[in-house]
């Protein structure tokens, strides 16, 4: 997850716009606990409303829809086995308490890339994360 | 592409990795879950027993309650249930009811005691009522109605009386899911069949209780509690085919006079 050089270097207002898609994703996780959709909403408003931005802006904006994305099933997983408990479908279990650990560690490290992404971002460098980046590079063409 | 594949491959193994060995510690034991679930369950019985017995007094060493202990052990000894583990009180109150409580206690109401004509039938009430305790229902019915930060607050000693109240006549006043009457009614056939009682018992009762709702619909509480009284007395008999069974007398004809007897001198209603 180390930043980068960008193939050109974005401009203040670009850099600002990219920075902002992963603030908004932050903001929205507060929201998005409980309700691990509304993370992937936010971020897809913020993507549809970047489609036509530049090419820096687009690339971290999939970025941080493709996190979401991915996030979204986990935490859902998580969210789905808790309604259960609370409404006695099944009860508390090792394999329950250790994927809510679970999931709690992979929300804090996507929190803290997310902080550290928006930070660089900032500053026009290029941060590409584990996977989503690789995966953002397949789909964002220039 | 094959990058993308192969960091998503470590990436899945991180996270099914970290899960398997997280899962490796007893979070049970040293989140005390159970201890907690056990001593919750405790003092909620413990309060919801108070308030029930503000509605009548509840029988010591008696003849009564020697007869209703009698049935209640023979089922327990038939069906590997140890007898101490379920604890039975008998409520004197003209009301025709049965409830399962949590911490596996069991109430009888003298009015359901005077309404059975046998033993038998009252095997077959007893059974049911074993029968949502053995499958943990009482529990899962509070949690489901009641919600849990009630039963968190009721358990810590915290609630009003007027709480306890409330889940108290909800208790003794509401029926359970068909689903789980269902399951009560299933157990209650298999364990009468295993301590050598006819489980027919079981079906004449409820439908005699049916039959008699009209005559005295405030007194007969248990029916109101279990409902769809035609189908449950068909599938009692239709699961009574599948049992086997030697049928035993659960008390002489003596000592059941004498339990009525004792029953009538606390003006209960006797069949």
């Amino acid at each position: 997850m180390a930043p980068g050089e960008f193939f050109y270097k974005p401009d203040d207002y670009e850099s600002e716009r990219a920075s902002n898609s992963y603030l908004m994703a932050l903001v929205v996780i507060m929201a998005g606990l409980p309700l691990p959709i509304v993370n992937l909403i936010a971020s897809a408003i913020f993507f549809l409303s970047n489609r036509r931005s530049a090419y820096f802006v687009r690339w971290h904006c999939t970025q941080t829809l493709l996190a979401q994305l991915f996030t979204l099933p986990v935490n859902a997983a998580g969210l789905y086995w808790t309604l259960g408990i609370i409404f006695d479908r099944t009860p508390v279990s090792n394999g329950y308490v250790s994927y809510l650990l679970t999931i709690i560690l992979f929300n804090l490290a996507e929190f803290i890339a997310t902080i550290y992404a928006a930070s660089q971002t900032r500053k026009g460098n290029h941060v590409v994360w584990w996977f989503f980046g690789p995966l953002t590079e397949l789909l964002v063409k220039a | 592409m094959s990058r993308v594949a192969a960091q998503f491959a470590l990436l899945a193994i991180l996270f099914f990795g970290l899960w398997f060995l997280l899962s490796r510690f007893d979070y049970m034991r040293l989140l005390r879950v159970d201890e907690l679930t056990k001593e919750a369950e405790h003092n909620l019985a413990g309060l919801i027993l108070d308030e029930l017995q503000k509605g009548g007094d509840e029988l010591g060493s008696d003849t009564v309650l020697s007869i209703v202990g009698g049935i209640k052990e023979r089922l327990c000894a038939a069906n590997g249930i140890a007898d101490s583990s379920i604890t039975l009180h008998i409520i004197v109150k003209d009301e025709v009811n049965a409830i399962s409580l949590p911490d596996r206690q069991l109430v009888v109401y003298t009015g359901m005691i005077g309404y059975c004509k046998t033993p038998e039938e009252l095997s077959g009430v007893l059974a049911h009522e074993i029968g949502h305790i053995q499958h943990g229902h009482i529990m899962k019915r509070l949690r489901k109605e009641v919600g849990l930060s009630m039963l968190t607050t009721l358990a810590g000693g915290d609630a009003g009386s007027e709480i306890a109240r409330e889940t108290a006549r909800f208790l003794s006043s509401t029926a359970f899911d068909r689903e789980l009457e269902s399951d009560a009614d299933a157990a209650a056939v298999h364990m009468m069949a295993k301590a050598d009682i006819d489980p027919q018992a079981f079906a004449d009762v409820i439908f005699r209780l049916s039959r008699e709702k009209n005559d005295i619909p405030k007194r007969l509480e248990w029916l109101s509690t279990h409902p769809n009284t035609a189908d449950r007395c068909a599938e009692i008999l239709r699961l009574r085919k599948q049992e086997t069974f030697h049928n035993r007398p659960l008390a002489d004809e003596a000592s059941w006079s004498r339990c009525k007897k004792s029953l009538r001198r606390k003006s209960v209603s006797v069949k």
